[in-house]
């Protein structure tokens, strides 16, 4: 439950819907669930298989193979805290737009709203001030992070038994109550009509294995800290079966909770829905919010709904990001959980503070960028490598198949050994190359680029070597 | 307006294998535990 509350996040709602629908339509079906089944599954399979194998979180996992690897663990510790570190930023706005939903305070000027909102200086370069009502969303949700996590794993369940099916029934309330409106299925129907010929394109496939990748959790950790958890009997496949589907199902519900809202949208205000934001921020804070301040009744509910539904998405996901980091501090040097995790919370609170300013927008715009296409292929890649050739990945097929009822054969041996890291290297490769043809940043200055997207990158990398030398609770006692 | 064939078959499509797929797997691990 916990793995499945993790997987589905924000990225289902604003990604999902928008991937789909400017790759193809329906016919990027058919892409996404061959990445499913040839790239998702089989890894989370693997991640599954080695929290499982190592019963400990990744540091420990990636030391098992050799002591040389650890860094390699806290690399994958650290890159989900960077994430957070500005996730949790996008969930203040979301509890903030909770708020405002009982009165549809943005009115029928959303975009103005957002904008003065965030307290937007309009470029990345003038900081401005912290904005009040973000900074307040931001303490409440990391106080509710430390809250779930400091405790153990023992309330992660009980939260996620509410977290987990809350936002699902939401998200069935609100596809009912969109299909329902005049335009949906005009929206429906840009969502899900097929263009075959996209199928040829190189770039809808790729586009439909970065979907997986991203969506579901994969190379953070978390997979590996929540599968060290489970019972040694566990069916490692059958659960990164439900996994999977139960993600990609909630995608897939969720392009017709927003297509069937924007189609509404779009017959009332006589416009076309390629003029309107569709994924992201843009689509959660301005076109939503648009639509639901035109619904003709109890559109604050439904605004309130919504931004509840976000919310309950986005905490499993949230708090699946700084456990691994958290448990694994606590494995390695005996520190208790909850001095780990109060630890863990104010770092990433204070490093947080940078996206709450008036150009936090934009920083957190490039840091996204960086750490999603390049860090954490880069550590799918590297786990591939490192338990398909190091650790002998036919070891890890033995350790699943003793507890599966489904027995994986040699062909998941081949996808994790050559297939997958076929498929990211192929996907880093095609994003350098067009990160360097066509600057995605033109107006901002090198510098920032670099700053905010690079550097980043490289401290967690170094910190992952100090965090490796840095000697075990054990060893310390033992000198 | 009426969704186009070619959408009704793609969400039909999309629904079975999602939906019918989870159904499967939620009911092995049910199964199993008993």
């Amino acid at each position: 439950m916990a793995a499945i509350g993790s997987a589905v996040g924000l990225g289902n709602v604003w990604r999902f819907p928008y991937v789909c629908y400017k790759n193809g339509g329906g016919a990027f079906l058919i892409p996404f669930f061959v990445a499913i089944f040839t790239a998702g599954i089989p890894l989370l399979i693997l991640e599954f298989s080695v929290g499982h194998w190592a019963r400990g979180t990744p540091p420990k996992a990636f030391k098992k193979v050799s002591k040389k690897w650890e860094w390699t663990g806290w690399l994958t510790v650290l890159m989900p805290f960077i994430v957070a570190s500005y996730y949790v930023v996008v969930m203040a706005w979301c509890f903030s737009y909770m708020i405002y939903s009982f009165d549809l305070r943005w009115g029928m000027q959303a975009e103005s709203f957002f904008s003065i909102f965030l307290g937007d200086t309009g470029s990345p370069l003038v900081i401005g001030g912290i904005s009040l009502p973000i900074l307040l969303g931001l303490i409440a949700v990391w106080v509710s992070i430390f809250l779930i996590l400091y405790k153990g794993v023992k309330r992660i369940g009980k939260v996620v038994a509410l977290t987990v099916p809350i936002p699902t029934i939401l998200l069935i309330i609100l596809t009912v109550r969109g299909l329902t409106l005049p335009g949906a299925i005009e929206g429906i129907s840009y969502y899900l009509t097929p263009d075959f010929s996209k199928l040829g394109d190189v770039n809808v496939w790729l586009a439909a294995y970065a979907q997986v990748f991203f969506s579901f959790s994969l190379a953070q950790g978390i997979m590996i800290t929540y599968a060290s958890f489970l019972k040694k009997k566990s069916d490692l496949t059958n659960n990164a079966f439900i996994v999977a589907l139960a993600d990609a199902g909630t995608a897939f519900l969720a392009g017709f909770a927003v297509f069937s809202v924007v189609g509404y949208l779009t017959v009332l205000q006589g416009i076309s829905i390629d003029g309107l934001t569709m994924a992201g921020p843009g689509l959660t804070f301005i076109t939503y919010p648009t639509a639901v301040s035109l619904l003709p009744f109890a559109a604050s509910i439904f605004g309130v709904f919504f931004f509840i539904a976000l919310l309950t998405f986005g905490i499993d996901s949230a708090f699946s990001m700084i456990e691994p980091i958290s448990a694994s501090i606590n494995n390695k040097w005996h520190i208790s959980k909850a001095r780990a995790t109060a630890l863990i919370c104010v770092l990433g609170f204070l490093f947080s503070l940078i996206f709450t300013t008036g150009n936090g927008v934009y920083l957190l715009e490039i840091l996204d960028h960086f750490v999603t296409n390049f860090g954490l292929v880069t550590i799918g890649l590297l786990e591939c490598i490192i338990f398909g050739w190091l650790y002998r990945v036919y070891r890890l097929r033995e350790h699943a198949n003793k507890t599966s009822d489904i027995m994986l054969g040699r062909w998941w041996d081949i996808l994790i050994k050559y297939i997958i890291p076929i498929i990211l290297i192929f996907l880093l490769f095609v994003t350098i190359i067009k990160n360097i043809t066509e600057n995605p940043y033109p107006n901002y200055p090198s510098w920032l680029i670099v700053l905010m997207g690079i550097v980043p990158l490289f401290i967690i990398t170094g910190l992952s070597f100090v965090l490796m030398k840095i000697k075990s609770g054990k060893e310390v006692v033992k000198t | 307006m009426s969704l186009p064939l070619s959408a009704i078959i793609m969400l039909i499509f999309g629904a079975v294998i999602l939906y019918g797929g989870l159904a499967y797997f939620l009911y092995r691990a049910f199964k199993a535990k008993k």
